[in-house]
């Protein structure tokens, strides 16, 4: 079981595998030996956890998947299916949702996949594309599990953005330690076309991530940003590949990350700028923090240029709390626990200040209090 | 009666004492500065006062208001009236100031048993004391020190003095790296707030910063304990003389 895992979720040959493997083999391993029933599509998802996701400003423009399976009954499209749609649904090969954002007529669009336990440890597979034709779009991608059994998520995703376009992906994952989710998204931009993406990554058992860009032609731009926060026993990897194929391309890559407990955290960032790919403006910046001694953070940030007129720069940083910070704060009144949260929340919201939108700022805020602040509660 | 008795304080910091029995008296209203030259250990004491983690008393005691000093959280000090303007104000990215200054005021206020302010009240407070330094009200706005000049970072440690109110502020090399224009708006805001239920601990390197705002007593400072004490007039003197003078009268009179 563990090596059939692994060659269902790596990519390449096997050494391939087992290297892009190497900090989550453990993990890995652990939910190979597991067996799992296939999770039940039409399972009833609790109503605290329908809760979670039925955000006021997204009314009308919410697509609920239940362990995989898009479920018309928790999805709300009114506003989305109205006589010009926003979005078409449609199907792709062996039952991929495929989610077309046609040009001129985008606004947001909410997805949510839930995990929904049942009596025996549960898997679900599945597969989604959104294509964005033209325009501005914003899409909202949540994960969710309600507590309970294992539960092991696997969703495979396709992005692409058509030339000119620009698709704001903002991500929040927030799981329970029962839960594990496997997310791999391949991007694809087209001429002048703009990805710009901000991932909040919290909990789950095992949470991999891998996301792979391809700035396939002129001029297209990305932008990574994202936290995770590990606390407890959760183990959170996230793998982050851009590929520079054409002339003046742009990626621009910022991430934080947080352990605390014994929370362990992966960040594998790679660029790679191919030969011919001149004009390339390539950015890699993770910055990472230890809340205790049992936390555990490998940052491993890779450059691979191949072109000539190439700017490029990464840093990668872990570290524990800045304690002249902390007596900072402490020195104006802040009480200790409630200096330290600030600290933290502080730190990872650098990630999350680009985003003008203060309904989503006010929701990263408060996974931040959920996921990060709890840090704030214990001295190292 | 004193607000600050410090007595015979020794202070080891990695192993090294800097503090040899210091000794020094501040009462309500009164503004002390300490000169004295680098490694005198001034930055220490301001550091001691605040409660810095990492200094160890091995001797003396420092009473304020009538309470041991030394026995209380850096929270617990700035919540009974402490505060330290730092001679590095350190950058926190991510931290909006309103956010910061408001958190800090109002559990300064918890502490005390006041009421604590709403939004309104607190932004009135704010623009009130942004007046008085003339410091833009976007500085709010922005992270805590956060890209902020050396200038800006001392200004905004004497606006958030101003807005927090404290009882006995020490001022920590606040005049290093200023520039004229920059020193008066500082002294200004120090000025403005002299009161006689407040007291100043100025820790300064020159006497420049005393041009602006005019001490009671002067303290010279040197290897951990204080040498020499006068009036404003002292400030000049070392000015003109130079802290090898102090140091030679000293051996000369203990001669």
């Amino acid at each position: 079981m563990d090596a059939a895992l692994l060659e269902e979720f790596g990519l390449g040959d096997a050494r391939e595998r087992a290297e892009s493997w190497r900090y989550s083999a453990q993990a890995l391993r652990a939910l190979g030996a597991q067996s799992f029933v296939a999770a039940d599509a039409a399972a009833t998802p609790p109503p605290a956890l329908m809760e979670r996701c039925d955000w006021a400003e997204t009314r009308g423009r919410r697509l609920v998947f239940v362990n995989g399976r898009l479920s018309a009954a928790h999805s709300d499209w009114r506003a989305l299916a109205q006589a010009r749609p926003e979005v078409r649904i449609d199907s792709g090969p062996a039952g991929a949702t495929v989610i077309v954002l046609p040009a001129g007529r985008t606004g947001l669009l909410h997805i949510v996949w839930a995990s929904v336990p049942g009596a025996a440890p549960g898997r679900w597979n599945a597969t989604c594309a959104i294509r964005l034709e033209g325009g501005t779009a914003h899409v909202i991608e949540q994960h969710l599990a309600a507590p309970g059994a294992d539960v092991l998520g696997a969703l495979g995703s396709e992005l692409e953005v058509a030339a000119g376009a620009a698709l704001h992906l903002t991500v929040l994952s927030d799981l329970p330690a029962a839960a594990s989710l496997y997310r791999r998204v391949r991007a694809t931009l087209r001429e002048r076309g703009v990805l710009c993406t901000t991932h909040a990554l919290g909990g789950g058992r095992l949470q991999r991530f891998d996301f792979a860009c391809d700035l396939a032609q002129p001029e297209a731009r990305c932008e990574l940003r994202g936290v995770f926060a590990a606390q407890g026993r959760e183990h959170i990897d996230a793998h982050l590949e851009v590929r520079h194929a054409a002339r003046d391309t742009a990626s621009d890559v910022l991430w934080r990350g947080v352990a605390d407990g014994r929370g362990r955290g992966v960040l594998h960032g790679a660029i790679r700028v191919e030969s011919g790919a001149d004009g390339a403006d390539a950015r890699l910046q993770t910055k990472n923090l230890l809340l205790s001694p049992h936390a555990e953070i490998d940052a491993q940030p890779v450059l691979e240029i191949h072109a000539d007129e190439v700017k490029a720069s990464h840093g990668a940083t872990v570290g524990r709390l800045d304690e002249r910070a902390l007596f900072y704060l402490r020195s104006r009144g802040v009480p200790e626990r409630a200096a330290r949260a600030m600290l933290i929340e502080g730190f990872c919201r650098e990630a999350f200040a680009v985003l003008d939108d203060a309904a989503l700022g006010a929701r990263l805020d408060t996974w931040l209090a959920t996921h990060v602040a709890a840090g704030g509660e214990r001295r190292p | 009666m004193n607000m600050l008795t410090i007595d015979n304080l020794h202070v080891r910091v990695a192993g090294k004492e800097i503090l040899k029995g210091l000794t020094l008296a501040v009462r309500a209203g009164e503004v002390h500065a300490i000169m004295g030259p680098n490694g005198a250990g001034k930055s220490t004491l301001g550091h001691v006062l605040a409660g810095r983690e990492g200094y160890e008393v091995t001797q003396g005691r420092v009473v304020y208001d009538d309470r041991d000093l030394l026995e209380l959280a850096p929270e617990q000090r700035a919540a009974a009236g402490v505060f330290l303007a730092f001679q590095y104000p350190v950058e926190i990215p991510g931290v909006n100031n309103t956010y910061f200054l408001k958190a800090a005021l109002n559990a300064q206020r918890k502490a005390r048993g006041e009421p604590e302010l709403d939004a309104m009240q607190f932004l009135k407070r704010v623009r009130e004391k942004l007046s008085v330094l003339h410091m833009p009200e976007e500085l709010m706005n922005r992270a805590v020190n956060a890209g902020f000049s050396g200038g800006e970072k001392k200004r905004n440690e004497i606006f958030q003095m101003a807005l927090l109110e404290p009882k006995l502020a020490i001022l920590d090399e606040t005049d290093s790296g200023l520039d004229i224009d920059a020193l008066r708006m500082v002294a200004d805001g120090v000025n403005a707030m002299r009161d006689p239920q407040r007291a100043f601990l100025v820790i300064t390197h020159y006497q420049r910063l005393l041009d602006y705002i005019v001490p009671d007593f002067v303290h010279v400072m040197v290897d951990g304990r204080i040498v020499e004490t006068g009036g404003a007039e002292l400030a000049h003197q070392l000015e003109a003389h130079g802290y090898a003078w102090v140091a030679e009268r000293k051996l000369a009179g203990a001669a």
